[in-house]
């Protein structure tokens, strides 16, 4: 058993390692950004992980469900510019919760980088979003009137749904003043909203 | 006498009728209004409606609004008994992105019925507001300094304090030519302005994702100052080389002397944090030169602004533009590691992973062309090749001539024209024509020859471990002679459990004779043991070590 964490440990290490070591060029053709953006969500995971060594006991009293909207995964037809806004919102709003406070000086470093990470996720999502709306405008109307007739139609993904997730959070920190329990559960939350987002950009692929 | 109080009755009840009548009619003339109108900017709701008709006089309104979770409806604060037509309810502490229901009534003497608006999300109907500017002028660029709308503490843009987006629109004074610049951040510096001129500006946010876009600021003009006499450097770029990054930039003057300050991209997105420093690279700290060079471990992995500042002892020029540097994107493109095989007429190049200098691999996941430059030895004409895969043949070359190789490595994406530098050059000599044949069917035959002596030392191998490992129970004839006896023969040659039982007993001469009773045999054998065991001490000693012992070693055969 004791070597299942190791194998696990090796895997971690390795994509560390893939991802510290590619000598990159960045590139900012969008065909090739998944590639990026699970190498950097990946890194902002681990440094999500690595932000303290353990979930202190203590801190299990206050834990409150936040009730991550999980219906992303759920629906595999979503087209992959509504996948990218909604991940492009994410960063966005977990680059603000880490923004709101100034952290003890231990944390500071982690909390810098993972800002850092956050800020590169989100401009890689902007510039392909950009060139989306330049490039598909045309595109995107024919395919919309195409859409139409069709009465299957997929639930749209829910930018509502998400800020009503990341409002629980918010109001969450600041009715606890921002403790360092607090900080704790949200921390374990964002990493799962992170991971959750990981799987989705999978999707990106199967497109 | 009848006909009178029958008449009497009907006149009363007539009057009363027509009293309650007059009562409810007085009582429907007040209709509620019809049309509110919800408007949110920022923080502030504010409700419009009309007059309802046959509405004159002291009429006041007055709201309540409903959660969906409740029953019941709550007086709206800030929106009671109001004479306009006009109310403003923000001092109430939403949750702006759940949905909210609103009902007026008109009141007079008597109120009038309810009337439900529509219910909505705030923050759907929200508005952005407009933002906070604040300039500062140099001789050729306006730096500007953007405040998100609404207040710190806002409700409705809690979670957007990072999100927002601005855009402008900038005229000279004195003409009506704009020009828009879109997507940036809340520190922006426009360059490539005149000096000494007037120019206004408005900015307006904007939230990508929620698609919604803000008003405009209010018109701010600012002068720009006099031209100073040092201009700020130009063309920054950052090359790598080696284990460093090197800083260039361009200067028209020359004994300046130079510095280099960086800040950490994402704190654009959020200008109110304290780490917002511009601060110094040590190694570029009064340089002479137009470039400096530092170690690429002063950056950690990320997104960094660069900005340069010239001086000549007395005067400072302004800070030069601010360019975005991506550690990822400046990591160098390193030149491809190959090997070359050579064939009479061709070389055959694999192309590899570039190792950093501790030999560790690199894994790229991005496409690359390789560009393979090659000559003969003896002229200097280079040919070309490109190629995207990683096996390269480089054809109808001459035959034992040496050739030299370099190769380099392209990003496939143009946008970025990323290339490494080329690789160091290997020479090859091509394999003559006739020779490589009679190598070939020399080798041929060696394989051949090698494949029959491998066959017949494998025969022989295993024979030998056949003979070791395998012997043939065959006994010789020698020992059939002596041992007629079915029984012996088994008793030597076979391994079942009893025989090696008899085998035990057999140690015991006295017990030779009774070999077709095993277990008998053994207990026999105890009895006799016990029997004589008067002598105790050394004898029955011995005979329960000897008992013990062929216990122990028929357990050991078990």
């Amino acid at each position: 058993m004791s070597t299942i964490p190791n194998m696990i440990q090796k895997c971690l290490w390795l994509e560390f390692l893939m991802g510290t070591f590619i000598a990159g060029t960045l590139s900012l053709d969008c065909n090739s950004l998944n590639v990026h953006l699970r190498r950097v969500t990946w890194q902002n995971l681990r440094l999500l992980s690595s932000m303290s060594n353990s979930f202190p006991v203590e801190c299990l009293r206050e834990n409150i469900a936040f009730e991550l909207p999980q219906e992303f995964l759920q629906y595999t037809q979503h087209m992959k510019k509504d996948i990218k806004k909604a991940f492009y919102e994410m960063s966005l709003q977990t680059f603000n919760i880490f923004s709101q406070h100034t952290f003890k000086s231990g944390k500071e470093r982690h909390v810098k980088q993972i800002q850092i990470g956050l800020d590169q996720q989100a401009e890689y999502l902007n510039q392909c979003l950009e060139e989306d709306k330049n490039e598909n405008e045309d595109m995107k109307e024919m395919k919309e009137n195409e859409m139409k007739p069709s009465e299957a139609r997929v639930p749209q993904l829910s930018n509502l749904e998400l800020r009503r997730y990341f409002n629980r959070i918010d109001n969450f920190l600041k009715e606890k003043k921002y403790s360092d329990c607090a900080w704790e559960i949200v921390r374990v939350e964002i990493r799962r909203c992170l991971y959750y987002f990981y799987k989705f950009t999978a999707l990106f692929r199967r497109k | 006498m009848m006909v009178t109080l029958l008449g009497a009755t009907t006149l009363v009840l007539v009057s009363l009728a027509m009293w309650v009548l007059s009562a409810a009619a007085g009582g429907k003339n007040l209709k509620s209004p019809q049309k509110v109108e919800v408007g949110v900017i920022d923080d502030s709701f504010i409700l419009r409606w009309n007059r309802s008709e046959g509405s004159v006089g002291n009429v006041t309104f007055s709201f309540d609004y409903q959660k969906p979770e409740m029953d019941n409806w709550i007086k709206l604060p800030g929106c009671q008994n109001i004479t306009s037509t006009k109310c403003n309810f923000s001092s109430l502490k939403l949750n702006v992105y759940e949905e909210i229901k609103l009902r007026i009534r008109a009141e007079k003497e008597n109120t009038s019925s309810w009337y439900e608006v529509d219910s909505f999300i705030p923050f759907r109907k929200a508005q952005i507001g407009p933002p906070e500017v604040h300039l500062e002028a140099e001789d050729k660029a306006i730096v500007i300094y953007i405040s998100p709308p609404g207040t710190e503490d806002s409700v409705m843009w809690a979670l957007d304090r990072s999100s927002f987006t601005y855009s402008l629109v900038i005229w000279k004074n004195s003409s009506s030519v704009e020009e828009r610049i879109v997507n940036i951040y809340s520190r922006h510096k426009i360059s490539k302005l005149s000096p000494e001129t007037t120019y206004c500006l408005k900015v307006k946010a904007a939230l990508l994702t929620s698609r919604k876009i803000g008003v405009y600021s209010p018109v701010h003009c600012i002068k720009t100052t006099v031209e100073n006499e040092l201009p700020p450097p130009e063309n920054i770029e950052v090359i790598v080389q080696n284990q460093n990054y090197v800083l260039k930039w361009d200067y028209t003057y020359a004994n300046m002397t130079f510095q280099v300050q960086w800040l950490h991209a994402f704190l654009k997105r959020n200008p109110g944090n304290h780490l917002y420093k511009w601060k110094q690279i040590p190694d570029c700290e009064n340089v002479t030169t137009t470039q400096c060079v530092f170690p690429q471990n002063t950056f950690q992995k990320g997104i960094y602004l660069l900005r340069v500042q010239a001086s000549d002892g007395n005067n400072t020029s302004f800070w030069s533009e601010e360019i975005k540097f991506d550690t990822e994107i400046q990591a160098s493109l390193l030149p491809p590691v190959f090997n070359i095989r050579s064939l009479s007429d061709s070389l055959h190049i694999s192309i590899g992973a570039p190792k950093w200098s501790e030999n560790k691999p690199v894994i790229q996941d991005y496409p690359l062309i390789y560009e393979i430059l090659f000559w003969e030895n003896t002229s200097k004409a280079e040919r070309k090749i490109i190629k995207k895969k990683t096996d390269v043949t480089i054809p109808n070359l001459k035959p034992l001539t040496v050739y030299c190789v370099k190769a380099r490595a392209h990003s496939m994406d143009e946008k970025l024209n990323k290339s490494s530098v080329f690789s160091d050059v290997v020479c090859e000599e091509t394999k003559s024509g006739n020779t490589s044949k009679i190598w070939l069917i020399i080798g041929i035959f060696t394989v051949l020859l090698a494949l029959l002596f491998v066959i017949y030392a494998v025969k022989v191998l295993l024979r030998c471990i056949n003979y070791v490992f395998f012997p043939s129970l065959k006994p010789s004839s020698n020992i059939d002679e002596y041992f007629s006896e079915q029984s012996l023969k088994n008793l030597l040659l076979s391994t079942s459990e009893e025989q090696i039982e008899k085998c035990l007993i057999i140690e015991n001469i006295s017990t030779i004779a009774t070999v077709e009773e095993t277990n008998q045999t053994n207990e026999d054998h105890k009895k006799y043991s016990s029997q004589t065991s008067q002598d105790s001490g050394n004898y029955s000693n011995e005979d329960e070590s000897e008992n013990k012992t062929s216990e122990e070693l028929q357990q050991d055969f078990i």
